[in-house]
């Protein structure tokens, strides 16, 4: 999957044509073979333009920044990344006739080592949802498939998973990076920095790690499309999918197969109900 | 009617961590105004009895209940949550509670996930002539929680030390 070519031909014309005044794309990071996202405004930096294989971050990030705010934007997206900019299409984030997106389908991203991601591996949309055009031959949907771990998890006992995300919330350092670099966690205040308010608050203890996390997970129910951009800006390398992996499980299963953004105007699972949602765990 | 607190209870969660002797647990109620906090009165009204564990809290509807709520009373002093809302087609707001559903069933799951009892957050349906089954509710979620003994997990305070 290299897609650097025809990437940086894309960018140069919309730049040539006047249709974009930024491009968001990805660079090689200059010391080893990975990359990183890079916001181009001057059309000369497209020829530094790369994609492929190693192009594993989100850039539909980028919308919620100063870059791209108010500017004509062009951008990459991959069946994930589409999922999570349509959403925020939904959301009234971004308004589409300020994007020029270059869809992908995409064969699966590879982490720092080189081994496929586990979201890729298990990717149920890995052509893009939305895009003006489209690079490489779509695949079509997959089936849904409960993540490994999750499996894995369920069988253990309740003091097994007790000590097993103790551990997890323990080495969070609360740098708040997760958030940060999730596309769909866009607010200007987010509820979580109550907290740190006070200055105990704020320190890294797993109880505040607890709070944060879960707090935060919990608002990404439902919208979460697994890109992992969280798990990937993590300075910990805390397995941050597990809760919104278990969420996703969840609403899939209860709530008519609902899967964030997969659909063009569909909301998240909590903007929706249904008469016929579980209730049998209400007294 | 305070709930009796047998010797040697220990944490499901912790099994090493036994509650003091004078342990009483602490449930915090998240009631809806229009149903089941006037079914909380009703049931004061009518000299019903029910355990004084519970510290109640009033909010419009029980879809203004943010999960956040759960996951803050939980690391602050509870050991037990109750969330109790109107019953389904009986939401004030006419849907509130369907959407509330929603957020109740998958932050239930995932508080099961990393490790809490299931029975350490329960929720109902109890309307403002439900006096006698809120009582009921009540005494379940404290005579639960009692078994379970103290939350000792993520505790704000085991951290302030
Ligand atoms: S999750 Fe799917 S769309 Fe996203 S990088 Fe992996 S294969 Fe591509
Ligand atoms: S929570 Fe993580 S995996 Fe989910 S959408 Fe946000 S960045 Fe992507
Ligand atoms: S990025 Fe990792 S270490 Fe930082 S707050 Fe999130 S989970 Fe904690
Ligand atoms: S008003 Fe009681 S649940 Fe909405």
């Amino acid at each position: 999957m290299d897609y650097s070519k025809e990437i940086r031909d894309i960018a140069a014309k919309l730049f040539a044509d006047g249709k974009i005044d930024v491009f968001v794309g990805y660079r090689m990071n200059g010391f080893d073979d990975n990359q990183v996202p890079v916001v181009i405004t001057d059309p000369k930096e497209v020829s530094t333009l790369v994609f492929t294989e190693k192009s594993v971050f989100n850039l539909t990030n980028y919308l919620k920044t100063d870059h791209t705010r108010g500017k004509r934007v062009g951008l990459i997206v991959k069946g994930c990344d589409s999922r999570s900019l349509n959403l925020l299409l939904t959301e009234s984030q971004v308004k589409r006739d300020r994007l020029y997106i270059i869809g992908i389908a995409c064969e699966g991203v590879v982490d720092d080592k080189g081994v496929k991601m586990q979201n890729c591996t298990e990717c149920i949309v890995p052509d893009a949802v939305v895009f003006d055009e489209m690079l490489g031959s779509p695949r079509g949907k997959k089936d849904y498939i409960v993540n490994a771990d999750i499996r894995a998890l369920a069988e253990k006992g309740l003091v097994e998973r007790r000590e097993y995300f103790e551990e997890i919330f323990e080495n969070c350092i609360r740098c708040n990076a997760c958030r940060h670099s999730c596309p769909l966690c866009y607010c200007a205040k987010c509820c979580i920095d109550q907290e740190t308010a006070s200055l105990y608050n704020g320190s890294n203890t797993a109880s505040s790690a607890f709070h944060a996390l879960m707090t935060w997970s919990l608002h990404l129910a439902g919208r979460c499309v697994d890109c992992r951009n969280c798990e990937k800006a993590c300075p910990s390398h805390l397995p941050l999918h597990l809760l919104h992996k278990q969420n996703e499980k969840v609403i899939f299963e209860n709530f008519q197969n609902h899967l964030a953004g997969v659909e063009e105007g569909e909301r998240g699972a909590f903007y929706k109900y249904s008469l016929k949602d579980p209730d049998d765990f209400i007294m | 009617m305070e709930a009796e607190v047998k010797d040697k209870i220990v944490s499901i969660e912790k099994p090493e961590i036994i509650a003091p002797p004078d342990w009483k647990p602490v449930i915090v109620g998240i009631l809806c105004n229009w149903c089941s906090y006037a079914g909380s009165d009703l049931t004061g009204t009518s000299r019903m009895q029910y355990p004084p564990n519970i510290r109640i809290i009033r909010v419009p509807c029980s879809s203004r209940v943010d999960p956040w709520f759960i996951i803050k009373a939980l690391q602050t002093t509870a050991d037990g949550v109750l969330i109790s809302g109107c019953h389904p087609g009986d939401c004030h707001y006419i849907s509130g509670n369907y959407y509330a559903r929603r957020r109740f069933l998958v932050t239930k799951e995932l508080l099961k996930m990393v490790g809490f009892h299931e029975h350490r957050v329960q929720f109902s349906w109890v309307s403002a002539a439900e006096g006698a089954k809120f009582a009921q509710v009540v005494k379940k979620v404290t005579d639960d929680v009692v078994k379970l003994g103290p939350l000792h997990l993520y505790k704000k305070e085991n951290f302030n030390k």
